[in-house]
């Protein structure tokens, strides 16, 4: 009787574990011990082999483990020689993997480059772990509104009464004011960005002086400080500048300034730009009002002391508004600084998102693309395979191990990342240009530690994703079948090979639905009627120069409204000019709550906050405005300054009927309402369209004029020619509305310029591995098309017959891409409160681009093969 | 120099080979030590003791031919080298020497 093999497992780890010279003998001696045992009792043999295995499971015993013992440097030469051999053989393979990788490498870098970036926004100051703004929190009948303003005395109160609060500063900065402030000596006129800072502002915020000290130089209420940059453009030296007395003017403040510090410009990764900074004092004393709790304008930056808990001084400062001003219903939280940059939309009163929305999709997008692009690698590499099977099963006759074939797929597939990755670098240098100019960033290719770190992870990253499937799936073939031609494409590597081009295609899809969508969104909101006409107008700052002489300069009738009422005469006058206004609030920036509007009788009190628009005569008219019912601001009616004008979704929110005629008050002075207009989006339509008043200001510094289309530039000019005969020296810095609303959607624009190009970067890849692919099948099935055309098949048969394949694959990407992308896109049409609604053709029309783009990249490969002249392919054999 | 201990059980395996001259394999040893000792032990001992003799020189192996037996395993053969039966032998005079110098005493 022949005994049963001896246990299976027992043997296989034997085997495993056991060195090579001595496994024969080892494993021969404990088989005969068992086969002696087993005509006993097969149970004892058996336990007996095992236990006898497990004793030998010793040291001497144990072969080395060593990963790649026969690895040396002649292997690694001589792999080097047949890739590259491999390369020249196979010319187009290799290059549409060069170009496949580095085309996905340096998209890759880009975006790599725009996430760090966006990522190290603010975080430039020293103790930004623990830098922190106050947010204020309004609570409204209509929801939370979130603002970064806080009443001006909040700073110093924090610091004095919060222990956890180290320092606290206050800040009112450039970004507050609309237009840039004036700077001027010696009939030098320049722009500047001006920001105010309390006394404690260097020690919360890192800065660096080149003259002056920055924690004394602005102590004196006179005393400014300048960038270098400002410097040196205005005075050609740092050095000149200093002891400078200059002129500063912005809105609510004017005069004349020492230069008393020169600081080094502000990095260009900080959100608060600003050229030159002055005393707060001086802001507040433009503004008494913000010395009392209920105001709201500058901002608050506290520093917490090393190892405070946020959250418990976040519990702390909650109600702090309302411990000093009993009827306010707001409440303040800390926000990290550095975060508010990435997380600056808030639903609730508390942070929701933001840009960091934007960087996540990019990084997402990063690595799909270069997914994309080893997918191409593993592709051809084994749809080529067979072209290598015999060199695999010569070496493995001759004792190659795995290990170290998968070794020589890795080395040849790290070869193809580093040629990619230099080409890509090369690629990413002559972008930058052009990418910056669509982020708006500062971008460059520096290579600093972290960075050299990145690159090599990427690279790393790419060797093993891209080589990975190649080096186990060639080196698992068995030489006996590849020698012999018996090895046969499984069913598995087809399913896998297939699956990989339907991923391909299927996040392509993904990224052509995106970027419609995001396109047809930014197109609605750009078409979208905002209830007036924003095309020709434009407008600008009006610049009179005080006269401290006059006390009633600035007062109702005095200097400046006269001054201001001549000027907008004069404009209206110019040709070209079709009407012309003057206001006080912008129209698309954010025009903060406006509260005290009681139209109830009694006490009873409803908290609707009112954006307040302050403007001229001819406003509405020259706006284009709809009036719904009542009239405009009149200078036929004496004592129009006493009325009001609301928009419609103020009276509905008020619940006034037939409004016209009914008197309201606001701030406990009776006003008549004298008319209504329709409603008119003057903030992005991220929000909701609010409730809006106008009152009438006749002493309004903006300058709104519609100019005739037909002659818009030499209007301007003859704008720019009253201008400078008004206030020579002074910049004519205008700007038209349009502009101004597009760029409330620069987020969005250029979301959208790096989706089209990095949705076309990934199609481009996609269809790079397809030709590759489509190329090597035809190739490979020529013998079958030749027989098939001396049977009888016709071209268009076989075209049919080789495009099928692909269509499949496409459809079946399609299929699984439409509900992916509905998701997605709807996911992010969420974040606008006006939105267009998606429409099924948009899947359509991505889903016809697709199966275009593939049918267009294969078509040349089939149509070849469809043409192949039976002779010629068969006539060999 | 070469290490020439020699270790008890190893002693034991070193003279089996030298007994069984060519017929020495792994499991040839196992049985005739078994039987001499009149105990159990397992092949893995004898394996080391193989391994460590033949690494300090004291033995030398071959493979036999094939057989059906063993699961197509060829066995090993040992046979003791000079210098393995110049230590034999030392060990061997060193034992009788010292042996010799027991004094006569009855253990009556």
């Amino acid at each position: 009787m022949r005994p049963e093999a001896p246990p299976k497992r027992a043997l296989q780890f034997l085997r495993w574990f056991c060195r090579e010279d001595y496994l024969e003998e080892i494993e021969g001696d404990l088989t005969e011990i068992y086969e002696k045992h087993y005509k006993v009792s097969q149970h004892k043999a058996k336990r007996k082999f095992i236990w006898g295995v497990l004793k030998h499971f010793r040291p001497e015993f144990i072969r080395s483990f060593a990963l790649y013992p026969k690895y040396s440097f002649t292997m690694l030469i001589h792999n080097l020689l047949i890739t590259y051999r491999n390369f020249l053989r196979y010319k187009s393979s290799f290059f549409i993997n060069l170009a496949g990788l580095s085309a996905g490498l340096a998209c890759t870098m880009l975006i790599y480059l725009w996430v760090s970036d966006e990522l190290q926004v603010n975080t430039y100051n020293e103790k930004d772990s623990r830098l922190y703004q106050v947010m204020q929190n309004y609570h409204e009948d209509n929801g939370i509104h979130t603002g970064a303003g806080t009443a001006g005395i909040l700073a110093d109160a924090l610091a004095a009464e919060i222990p956890e609060v180290e320092r606290a500063t206050s800040v009112v900065p450039a970004s507050w004011y609309v237009n840039d402030g004036l700077i001027s000596y010696n009939e030098t006129y320049l722009k500047a960005k001006g920001q105010f800072i309390s006394k404690d502002y260097f020690n919360i915020f890192s800065g660096n002086f080149i003259h002056g000290d920055k924690n004394t130089s602005l102590r004196d209420k006179n005393a400014i400080a300048i960038s270098e940059k400002l410097a040196v453009k205005m005075f050609k030296s740092t050095q000149d500048a200093m002891g400078k007395i200059i002129s500063w003017k912005q809105e609510g403040t004017q005069g004349n300034f020492q230069i008393a510090g020169i600081f080094q410009d502000v990095p260009v990764n900080a959100t608060d730009q600003f050229d030159i900074l002055l005393n707060y004092e001086i802001f507040l004393d433009g503004k008494p009002w913000l010395r009392e709790w209920g105001s709201s304008d500058p901002c608050t930056y506290v520093l917490l002391r090393e190892g405070a808990d946020v959250m418990k001084v976040n519990e702390k400062i909650r109600d702090f508004i309302k411990s000093k001003y009993k009827t306010s219903r707001n409440t303040l939280f800390l926000q990290r600084f550095s975060d508010r940059y990435l997380y600056g939309r808030y639903e609730n009163g508390a942070p929701v998102g933001g840009r960091i929305e934007y960087v996540k999709m990019f990084g997402t997008i990063a690595i799909f693309i270069l997914i994309i692009a080893c997918v191409n690698f593993m592709n051809l590499s084994t749809a080529r395979a067979s072209r290598r099977f015999k060199e695999i099963g010569v070496k493995k006759t001759s004792g190659a191990t795995r290990s170290l074939l998968m070794l020589q797929y890795f080395e040849e597939s790290f070869l193809v990342t580093l040629a990619s990755m230099m080409v890509a670098l090369l690629l990413v240098l002559l972008c930058l240009p052009f990418f910056n100019d669509v982020t708006g960033k500062h971008l460059a290719l520096t290579f600093t530690y972290e960075r050299i770190l990145a690159l090599s992870g990427i690279v790393l990253f790419t060797t093993i994703l891209a080589g990975s499937y190649p080096a186990l799936y060639l080196s698992a073939v068995k030489p006996v079948e590849v020698l012999k031609g018996k090895l046969k494409t499984s069913l598995s590597d087809l399913f896998v090979r297939k699956g990989l081009v339907v991923f391909q295609f299927m996040t392509s899809m993904v990224l052509i639905v995106s970027v419609l969508v995001v396109y047809k969104q930014i197109q609605y909101v750009q078409s979208k009627n905002l209830g007036y006409e924003r095309d020709h107008l434009l407008h600008f700052e009006l610049d009179i120069k005080a006269d401290d002489n006059d006390k009633i300069f600035f007062e109702e009738g005095g200097t400046f409204q006269k001054q201001a009422e001549s000027f907008l005469n004069e404009v209206k006058n110019t040709p070209g000019i079709l009407s012309a206004s003057n206001y006080y609030h912008n129209l698309t920036g954010d025009h903060g709550g406006l509260g005290g509007v009681d139209w109830k009788d009694g006490d009873e009190d409803d908290h609707v906050s009112f954006s307040n628009l302050e403007v001229g005569y001819d406003f509405i008219e020259t706006m284009g405005i709809k009036l719904a019912a009542g009239r405009n601001f009149s200078r036929d009616f004496a004592n129009d300054k006493s009325r009001i004008i609301f928009n419609e979704t103020a009276i509905k929110r008020m619940g006034l009927k037939d409004p016209v005629g009914k008197v309201i008050r606001l701030w406990g002075k009776e006003r008549e309402i004298i008319g209504v207009v329709k409603d008119f989006h003057f903030e992005s339509l991220y929000q909701q369209l609010g409730p809006c008043l106008m009152q009438l200001e006749p002493r309004g510094y903006r300058i709104m004029a519609r100019v005739d289309g037909k002659s818009q530039s030499e209007t301007i000019a003859r704008l720019e020619k009253l201008f400078h005969a008004h206030s020579p020296g002074v910049p004519f810095d205008y700007q038209f509305v349009d502009d101004d609303y597009a760029s409330l959607y620069a987020a969005e624009q250029k979301v959208s310029a790096l989706s089209v190009a990095f949705a076309g970067m990934a199609i481009f890849i996609s269809c790079l591995g397809l030709f590759g692919l489509a190329s090597f099948t035809a190739e490979r099935r020529l013998k079958e098309i030749g027989i098939r055309k001396i049977l009888g098949a016709n071209q268009f048969g076989i075209v049919t017959m080789l495009s099928s394949d692909y269509t499949k694959m496409v459809v079946v990407a399609i299929v699984i891409a439409c509900p992916l992308s509905y998701y997605l896109t709807t996911q992010w049409l969420h974040n606008f409160a006006y939105r267009i609604s998606l429409q099924w053709w948009f899947f359509m029309v991505a889903a016809f681009l697709a199966l275009c783009i593939a049918w267009l990249t294969v078509a040349a490969q089939v149509l070849r093969a469809a043409r192949v002249n039976p002779v010629e392919c068969l006539g060999r054999d | 120099m070469k290490d020439h201990s020699l270790g008890e059980f190893e002693e034991l395996v070193l003279l089996m080979v030298a007994a069984l001259h060519d017929e020495a394999y792994g499991v040839a040893i196992l049985e005739n030590l078994e039987e001499k000792l009149e105990k159990k032990l397992n092949i893995s001992a004898v394996h080391v003791a193989l391994k460590r003799m033949e690494d300090k020189g004291f033995v030398k192996s071959r493979f036999g031919g094939i057989t059906e037996d063993r699961g197509g395993r060829r066995k090993k053969f040992y046979v003791i080298t000079a210098l393995g039966k110049r230590v034999l032998d030392q060990q061997y005079s060193l034992r009788i020497s010292i042996y010799k110098q027991i004094p006569k005493i009855s253990f009556t």
